[in-house]
């Protein structure tokens, strides 16, 4: 395993993780949009897409987070900015929810698709087995449980998101930087 | 509507079974008209829920017998009230117009070992083509016989889904078809 050799490396998340994060983060923005957007089509070959689309981001979310945790595990985050304990305590329940979340929520979709009696089949190519079987009571409480994760993430990337920019911006620290590419400026005034 | 009765062997039907000592109605609730497509690849099943059959099926007067079909296309069962809906519609199978899907065997050929060929004719949506449905037959233990078979029709060929939903990437054209009969013993 490659260690960061230059003090400046180890403040940083390595090329991998930061790659990771951003295609994750973006085909999460993907997936929600077509979700909500997809439910209130009227039947069409449009709908059916977008549904296999949506199932197809999902499978890949769920790959690339594991992806994305055994990364991590094998080269831990730098550590934290200076920030008050609370902040810190905050930003490590928010970071394990996202976690937790990134894999549950296409679980809770491939759960919810099956119940409804329909396979998720990956790219349209490799068929999953079903999670459960057809059941149309299981499939209402699933579709429940399926949306609200989702809007609990989309509350949790908006957290995620404004403590970034807080950082960025208003303390001035490197916790933004360090999870973009290199090249970046730091914040102006910085001391990290 | 008369197609919307569940199948009971009619007056007429037991009178040929008399009359020929081999006409068969064919067990309707063991029976089943399933297919089978691929939307966006994965496969999606359904069946009619309502239907009527004329079968004679006489394996040592293969001239003689007759297997007809007629399927009420509006009882159509999918996964969801919203596609049986859909598939009612115009660009579908039109019900409004086209209520009936009908099956009409011209000839049956014995291929040996129990399997037959039943060509015949399909009609759907106003549209006649020639289909061969291939069987195999077997008893069971109570000395009904099993005929089930399955052949491909492409959707297409009867217009069904037209319009937007010709795009056989989005729906496949190819809709396999499975007959299962079970026939009483012949009397």
């Amino acid at each position: 395993m490659r260690q960061p050799t230059v003090g400046e490396e180890r403040e940083r998340y390595d090329g991998i993780a930061i790659a990771l994060h951003w295609l994750i983060a973006a085909i999460v923005v993907a997936g929600f949009t077509l979700g909500v957007s997809m439910v209130d089509l009227p039947l069409s070959p449009r709908k059916l897409q977008w549904y296999a689309w949506h199932k197809w981001i999902g499978i890949t979310v769920f790959l690339l987070s594991c992806a994305r945790l055994v990364w991590r595990w094998q080269r831990p985050a730098p550590p934290p900015a200076a920030m008050p304990e609370w902040q810190r305590r905050a930003a490590r329940v928010t970071h394990l929810l996202l976690y937790t979340l990134l894999i549950v929520i296409p679980l809770s979709g491939w759960l919810y698709s099956s119940a409804t009696g329909v396979q998720v089949v990956y790219l349209g190519l490799i068929p999953l087995p079903d999670a459960v079987p057809k059941d149309k009571a299981l499939a209402t409480v699933l579709r429940m449980v399926h949306v609200t994760l989702n809007f609990t993430l989309l509350a949790l990337v908006c957290v995620h998101a404004a403590a970034a920019l807080k950082h960025h911006f208003v303390d001035r620290d490197n916790v933004l930087v360090r999870m973009l590419p290199k090249g970046f400026p730091k914040p102006k005034g910085s001391t990290g | 509507m008369v197609l919307l009765r569940s199948f009971i062997p009619s007056l007429g039907m037991l009178l040929l079974a008399a009359g020929q000592a081999g006409a068969q109605g064919v067990l309707i609730d063991k029976s089943e008209i399933r297919f089978e497509s691929k939307q966006m690849g994965v496969n999606v099943e359904g069946r009619f829920r309502k239907w009527k059959a004329n079968v004679v099926f006489l394996p040592n007067d293969l001239p003689k017998s007759k297997v007809e079909f007629d399927i009420d296309l509006a009882s159509i069962d999918l996964a969801s009230e919203d596609s049986e809906k859909e598939v009612q519609g115009r660009v579908w199978f039109d019900t409004a117009r086209f209520p009936v899907g009908r099956f009409t065997s011209t000839s049956i050929k014995n291929l040996g070992g129990d399997k037959y060929n039943i060509a015949g004719q399909l009609s759907l949506k106003g549209i006649t083509k020639d289909v061969v449905v291939p069987i195999a037959l077997k008893k069971d233990a109570t000395g009904n016989s099993l005929a089930e078979g399955n052949f491909t029709v492409k959707r297409l060929d009867y217009k069904i889904g037209e319009g937007l939903w010709a795009d056989t990437d989005t729906v496949a054209n190819e809709v396999i078809v499975r007959v299962r009969m079970v026939l009483p013993p012949i009397t």
